[in-house]
């Protein structure tokens, strides 16, 4: 379903576009009642990266500061929005920061 | 005389700012405590809510469903690696254990791990495995723990012993690091923090996971906040 498109001053382009969004909304609805995925069925308070993309990171990290990759660790992780996560991590003793989209692309990498 | 007075003139204030430091170090601690114990939930498909998931409701669940929730069954999974296949992957944060599978795949496990101040990190490797071993304490938890006294001198493989069905043994370099992934007689444990910082898992999933690795294999173990890291 394709959304109207929206205006400069921020209104739907057409009057019945209101009822577009309202029947989006309302399919929306309906597809989060059926809930997560089972491998989507836990999580926790302190949202962390998920793995992999933790080890993309450091895989990163390995390869643009030339430390060897079994010395590249990461040691913490956070969500930075809805598409970003931010991973600290040690290469060879050195903090290191780097951020990853949800898709696996590595955004930034940067001694801390 | 000039000095005791200034002194005394200044008590109040002083006492005053200890009270505000002892505080805001307790607020910290507190708050810092608060941030690493990153409490699990579950998603209840019955009730289509999200439900904290503590040692209590694990326990009753299991009673009542003879199986760990869906989300820490076994199940393979997208993910997204350069590591290669018969890899190990440890999230300590969100209780699961991935074995790389070709394809960006991998196999994800549920486990339990290491309870406050027990956790850890660090890049090790399978040194040895274990077909319903012994267990024998460390000196350390023989000190701190009545229970595992008894068994300072080993107590022998099987249902109740607390190694489970097999064992993994974790090397750093050829250094066994007294950590291990293993089974349990608990299998109600998986998804919580509440070992010495060993990885634990179901006795069926760790039969599963010892017949597809080779001694050998890498173990990367991601834990945010440990207070302890091997290997690297």
């Amino acid at each position: 379903m394709t959304l109207p498109a929206r205006q400069a001053g921020g209104g739907w382009a057409r009057p019945g576009g209101w009822a577009l969004v309202a029947l989006a909304l309302a399919a929306l609805g309906a597809c989060s009642t059926s809930g997560p995925t089972p491998d989507q069925m836990s999580r926790t308070t302190v949202e962390t990266a998920p793995a992999d993309l933790q080890l993309l990171c450091a895989n990163e990290v390995a390869k643009t500061t030339g430390v060897e990759s079994s010395k590249v660790l990461p040691v913490g992780s956070r969500k930075l929005d809805a598409r970003n996560y931010h991973v600290d991590l040690n290469a060879g003793g050195k903090p290191t920061t780097c951020v990853v989209d949800a898709d696996g692309k590595i955004v930034s990498v940067q001694a801390a | 005389m000039t000095k005791f007075f200034a002194r005394n003139r200044t008590e109040p204030g002083r006492r005053r700012f200890a009270r505000f430091a002892i505080l805001l170090a307790a607020g910290l601690a507190v708050a810092t405590a608060t941030a690493l114990a990153a409490g699990t939930q579950v998603y209840d498909s019955k009730t289509r809510k999200w439900v904290n998931y503590d040692r209590t409701k694990a326990y009753r669940h299991w009673k009542q469903h003879k199986q760990v929730p869906e989300a820490f069954r076994p199940q393979m999974v997208k993910f997204r690696t350069a590591e290669k296949p018969g890899t190990i992957i440890i999230d300590g944060n969100q209780h699961f254990l991935y074995l790389v599978q070709p394809g960006q795949k991998a196999i994800r496990y549920g486990i339990g791990v290491g309870r406050e101040g027990f956790g850890w990190a660090g890049i090790v490797r399978i040194g040895r495995t274990a077909e319903w071993p012994t267990w024998t304490p460390p000196a350390e938890m023989v000190a701190r723990d009545p229970n595992a006294r008894k068994w300072a001198g080993g107590q022998p493989g099987g249902p109740d012993n607390p190694l489970g069905a097999r064992a993994l043994y974790l090397y750093e370099g050829d250094q066994d690091t007294i950590y291990r992934i293993h089974g349990t007689p608990e299998p109600w444990t998986i998804g919580l923090d509440v070992s010495s910082g060993c990885i634990r898992m179901n006795n069926d999933d760790i039969v599963d996971l010892h017949s597809r690795i080779e001694v050998g294999a890498k173990v990367i173990v991601l834990m945010q906040g440990a207070a302890l890291y091997k290997g690297v």
